[in-house]
């Protein structure tokens, strides 16, 4: 790098190239992997298969923290029950766990579609960047012939 | 006033030019306190908190990205949890499995947030957080800020009842489970702390993000005088058992630490203030631009009056270096650009 834009007797480094190469290798070591991934899908299908996932995630966590809330509040609500208690208390659960997974569900929906549309827009600057590469070769190529 | 700007512009280019090195050793010193700190208030299981693994678990988290540091320091507090006690490895398990699955899950890369809380915490500066967190962050650090502070009360409350967790018999497994379980979700101290720090990051953050006069003072003093007012209020009412010096010392600190980042990442000169109105087919504009303080790092020339080298090549030698080092800069700001610091920096601003 040390003689980037500056002739070393035969060698000559163009330093726009460089420029170039170093952003596209920026940018595949950062995000590389995981925007081929999310670009596979269709926006609408990326989007919604996580907002699935993420629901099935919410379900796995809403039972793990209502089995912390038995734990630590199950005696006391236990104690004493009455049917109409009882049905308050299904209602409550029934209610919170709906309510969590209509915030999550839009929530993902959005993020992930906002993920969608970032990974897609560097995507499309990387893939800009190697056709400039490329004309870049193809005119030293014609320089050379 | 102006030799702190210089200083300022100078750490920036120590930071811009070796930042790699920079950003590594405070990883490593941030894993070395963390580690030190758990393993010093519930190193239970004596391998692991050994000072080789301490310094050895920083070391190896330094090379890798900061979740790696996150998982190693849950991980650590289950084994200590889990000698001392199984009932209270898996509730904390279930809790920290809890944080992932509502938050972490979409944003893994912010969970060192949650180190930074709990070290604050650790360390008795609670209320230095929302006001750092209000300043440099978005009102969605308020989770982060949370699960921090649950995760060291949960590690505080094992701390003082250690002793009782580790006689419980066999039998006394499930009382131990459900006493656990319900010392960490029914702490009045714990909700409290949890509440005032939610309720400081939103108002700073609120007040940082308006368009008024000197918004970053006026932020971080409103911010931990509703921390403090809060807290202070809630021990009364709650009978929540937390110090008062430690709440009204923290709040001066976070008060000064706020006033160090607005020096490092705003500072803007109100008394250039222009106010601007102009409008087009579709609006009127009213614009308030307030110009940034910019210093210029004076450079330092070194004369050789009587030099051996020959001449031609003192005449030639600082002009190369110019190029190259403009080339460097270059090369540097479209760098930092693609690796977003621009953004990062932007956003604080």
């Amino acid at each position: 790098m040390q003689y980037i834009g500056r002739t070393c007797k035969s060698v000559m480094i163009d330093k726009r190239k460089v420029r170039l190469m170093t952003r596209a290798s920026i940018y595949e070591k950062k995000y590389g992997e995981e925007d081929i991934k999310i670009t596979g899908y269709y926006q609408k299908d990326y989007s919604s298969i996580n907002t699935w996932i993420t629901l099935i995630w919410v379900t796995a966590g809403y039972l793990l923290l209502a089995l912390l809330l038995v734990l630590a509040v199950g005696v006391d609500l236990v104690e004493g029950i009455t049917i109409a208690r009882l049905l308050l208390i299904a209602a409550a659960v029934l209610v919170s766990y709906l309510s969590l997974l209509i915030i999550y569900g839009i929530g993902a929906g959005s993020f992930y579609r906002k993920k969608h549309i970032r990974a897609k827009q560097r995507m499309k600057k990387y893939m800009r960047d190697l056709s400039r590469l490329e004309k870049m070769s193809q005119k030293k190529e014609i320089h050379r012939s | 006033m102006s030799t702190l700007f210089v200083w300022r512009e100078k750490l920036r280019e120590i930071y811009a030019k070796h930042s790699t090195y920079i950003l590594k050793a405070l990883q490593l010193i941030l894993g070395l306190v963390l580690f030190g700190l758990i393993n010093v208030n519930i190193g239970f299981m004596e391998m692991a908190s050994s000072v080789f693994c301490t310094v050895g678990l920083a070391v190896i988290c330094t090379f890798f990205p900061m979740i790696v540091m996150v998982t190693a320091a849950a991980v650590l507090i289950l084994v200590h949890f889990y000698s001392l006690s199984l009932p209270i490895a898996a509730v904390s398990l279930v809790i920290f499995l809890v944080m992932y699955i509502f938050y972490f899950r979409f944003t893994p890369k912010k969970a060192w947030l949650v180190l930074l809380a709990a070290l604050a915490f650790g360390l008795k500066i609670p209320l230095v957080i929302p006001v750092v967190f209000g300043l440099m962050g978005t009102p969605v650090w308020i989770v982060p800020a949370s699960c921090g502070v649950i995760a060291f009360y949960m590690v505080d409350f094992v701390k003082d009842s250690a002793a009782a967790f580790r006689s419980a018999d066999a039998e006394g497994l499930f009382d131990s489970l459900m006493s656990f379980t319900r010392q960490v979700l029914t702490s009045k101290e714990m909700w409290l702390m949890v509440v005032t720090v939610v309720l400081g990051i939103l108002v700073v953050n609120l007040i940082r993000t308006r368009a008024v006069d000197h918004a970053w003072k006026i932020a971080s003093a409103a911010g931990a005088a509703v921390c403090v007012i809060a807290s202070a209020a809630g021990n009364i009412a709650l009978d929540a058992g937390i110090s008062y010096a430690e709440i009204v010392v923290s709040a001066i600190l976070g008060i000064a630490v706020g006033l160090v980042l607005e020096f490092l990442f705003f500072s803007v000169d109100y008394s250039r203030t222009e106010n601007i109105q102009f409008e087009d087919d579709e609006y009127y504009y009213y614009v308030k631009a307030v110009p940034k303080v910019g210093v210029s790092v004076p450079e330092k020339e070194v004369k050789h009056i009587t030099g051996n080298k020959p001449r031609e090549k003192q005449d030639t030698a600082p002009e190369e270096t110019g190029n190259t080092n403009t080339e460097e800069i270059l090369l540097t700001r479209s760098l930092s650009k693609e690796l977003g610091l621009d953004q990062e920096k932007g956003k604080t601003e």
